[in-house]
């Protein structure tokens, strides 16, 4: 590699990752978390076959699941201001990610509390646990157990997919990659930067999912 | 204490629960036997509803329930009827996530509200109790089943029930860790807890059961003191049962 190479590598680090830490990770935990917070919701409605709320989750989760998540980016950056609903690039990206994150995610959830044991359900109420006591205190940390591996999974999936935003205008680490790629004509070099960068995002994630997963087996043999 | 009147429980077309007349006083111990199937765990079950009945009336304690097919029931009585039982199942059903002292401490905490250290007091006390002093920081994978099981008991007793449930409590259990279970089960009755007991023990039905109730099909086939209904049973269909329980042992 000569110099010039190596320079524009060095140049595009700092602008890359900070574009990674920015917008790329920032992105990628807040549709996390919200779609978490969706996922539980729909699960729970589905669990428990919440009358009306349950056919609209059936119908949320199959609309989402079927369809490509760059057009789910673009109906709701390009396509909704045609009915006046405007939104900024990167609340635009946030809903699309949540909305893809709630679907997927909801199964997990859903799949992670249906693998409780009845058992435990009625050990809650035999106490006099209300159903709300019973899913927060009794069943939920020991869905979140059995749901860490697929859920670390889902989120490093996300963290990729977050490069998609760049079709919509977001900065995020890929978008600052090709921008850089305009001026200086070295596409491999530049790609293969931001390709680096992910990676090594997800063999941290992938680190902390290890760690994350034997903590929470301390009460299990299995 | 228990008063039933006229139980009737169905699962789809199964008739489970077959019109069930059962009371029980203040500090006495009934043991209900009878063959696999005849409605023993869904009786119990009934009495902290767990399975709300189609029909008929349960009293327990000051709570007074009728039952009226589809009828929703009061929540909150349903809520108040729980805490005043509390019920041990056969496969223990610990929380696993929780050490022996926090499933212990969970309900007074989350149900009774009481504040953590009374809580703690309180389940070190019923650890003891149930002879678990010193295992208070196990998780439930590290006991053994008589072990897991007297934790069970110890959880079931920490919102102070005025009766207690027991679903074939020993009969997960390998032969030689049953008698620490029937030995706490028998301290308790001593002490005149109000206890429901569904299970196979003969000799502690015998021992410790005020009353005996032989169950089959859904309906009460005996009821009475155990020299009566064990060793005298008015119908065939009693001692077959029985001859076939006491031949096992
Ligand atoms: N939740 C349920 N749904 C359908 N059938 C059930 C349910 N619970 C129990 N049964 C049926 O009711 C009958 C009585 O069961 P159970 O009360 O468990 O009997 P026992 O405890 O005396 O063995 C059995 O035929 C059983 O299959
Ligand atoms: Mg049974």
């Amino acid at each position: 590699m000569d110099d010039r190479k190596i320079q524009i590598v060095i140049d595009s680090l700092w602008p890359m990752i900070k574009a990674a830490l920015q917008y790329t990770i920032t992105l990628a935990l807040i549709s996390f978390v919200l779609g978490l917070i969706l996922a539980v919701l729909v699960a729970l409605v589905r669990v428990w076959k919440i009358p009306v709320l349950n056919q609209i989750a059936i119908f949320y989760v199959w609309v989402i699941r079927g369809t490509p998540l760059l057009v789910q980016l673009f109906i709701i950056f390009f396509g909704l201001p045609s009915v006046g609903i405007e939104f900024d690039p990167f609340p635009a990206a946030v809903i699309a990610f949540t909305l893809n994150m709630g679907a997927y995610n909801s199964e997990i959830v859903r799949a992670a509390i249906q693998s409780i044991s009845n058992g435990q359900w009625e050990a809650a109420y035999s106490l006099g646990m209300t159903r709300g006591q019973a899913l927060w205190r009794v069943i939920l940390p020991q869905a979140a157990r059995v749901s860490v591996p697929p859920l670390s999974n889902s989120f490093i999936s996300l963290v990729k997919d977050t490069s998609l935003a760049y079709t919509i205008t977001v900065v995020e680490l890929f978008q600052v990659a090709k921008q850089i790629t305009a001026t200086t004509y070295e596409p491999l070099l530049l790609y293969t930067e931001a390709a680096v960068i992910y990676l090594a995002i997800c063999t941290i994630l992938n680190a902390l999912q290890s760690v994350m997963e034997k903590r929470l087996s301390r009460f299990s043999a299995q | 204490m228990i008063e039933i009147r006229n139980l009737h429980k169905s699962f789809g077309s199964l008739q489970v629960l077959n019109g069930i007349d059962l009371s029980l006083e203040k500090g006495k111990v009934l043991v209900i036997i009878g063959p696999s199937g005849s409605g023993k765990t869904t009786l119990l079950r009934c009495l902290n509803l767990l399975e709300t009945p189609d029909a008929g009336s349960l009293q327990l304690g000051e709570t007074t329930l009728e039952f009226n097919g589809r009828r929703k029931m009061d929540k909150q009585k349903v809520l108040k009827l729980r805490q005043s039982t509390g019920m041990v199942f056969q496969s223990y059903n610990l929380f696993p996530h929780k050490t022996a002292l926090e499933n212990v401490m969970e309900a007074q905490i989350v149900v009774q509200k009481r504040d953590k250290e009374a809580a703690r007091k309180r389940s070190l006390e019923l650890l003891a109790k149930v002879g678990l002093s010193g295992k208070e920081d196990a998780y439930p994978h590290q006991l053994s089943g008589g072990q897991q099981q007297r934790v069970g008991i110890a959880r079931a007793l920490a919102t102070d029930p005025e009766v207690m449930l027991f679903d074939e409590p020993t009969s997960a259990l390998d032969p030689e860790l049953v008698g620490e279970v029937l030995k706490v089960m028998k301290e308790l009755a001593a002490e005149g807890m109000t206890m429901v007991v569904v299970t196979h023990e003969m000799k502690f039905a015998a021992e410790a059961a005020d009353k005996v109730v032989l169950m089959d099909g859904g309906v009460i086939l005996e009821q009475g003191p155990p020299q009566k209904v064990l060793q005298n049973p008015s119908s065939e269909r009693a001692s077959q049962f029985l001859n076939v329980l006491t031949s096992k042992e």
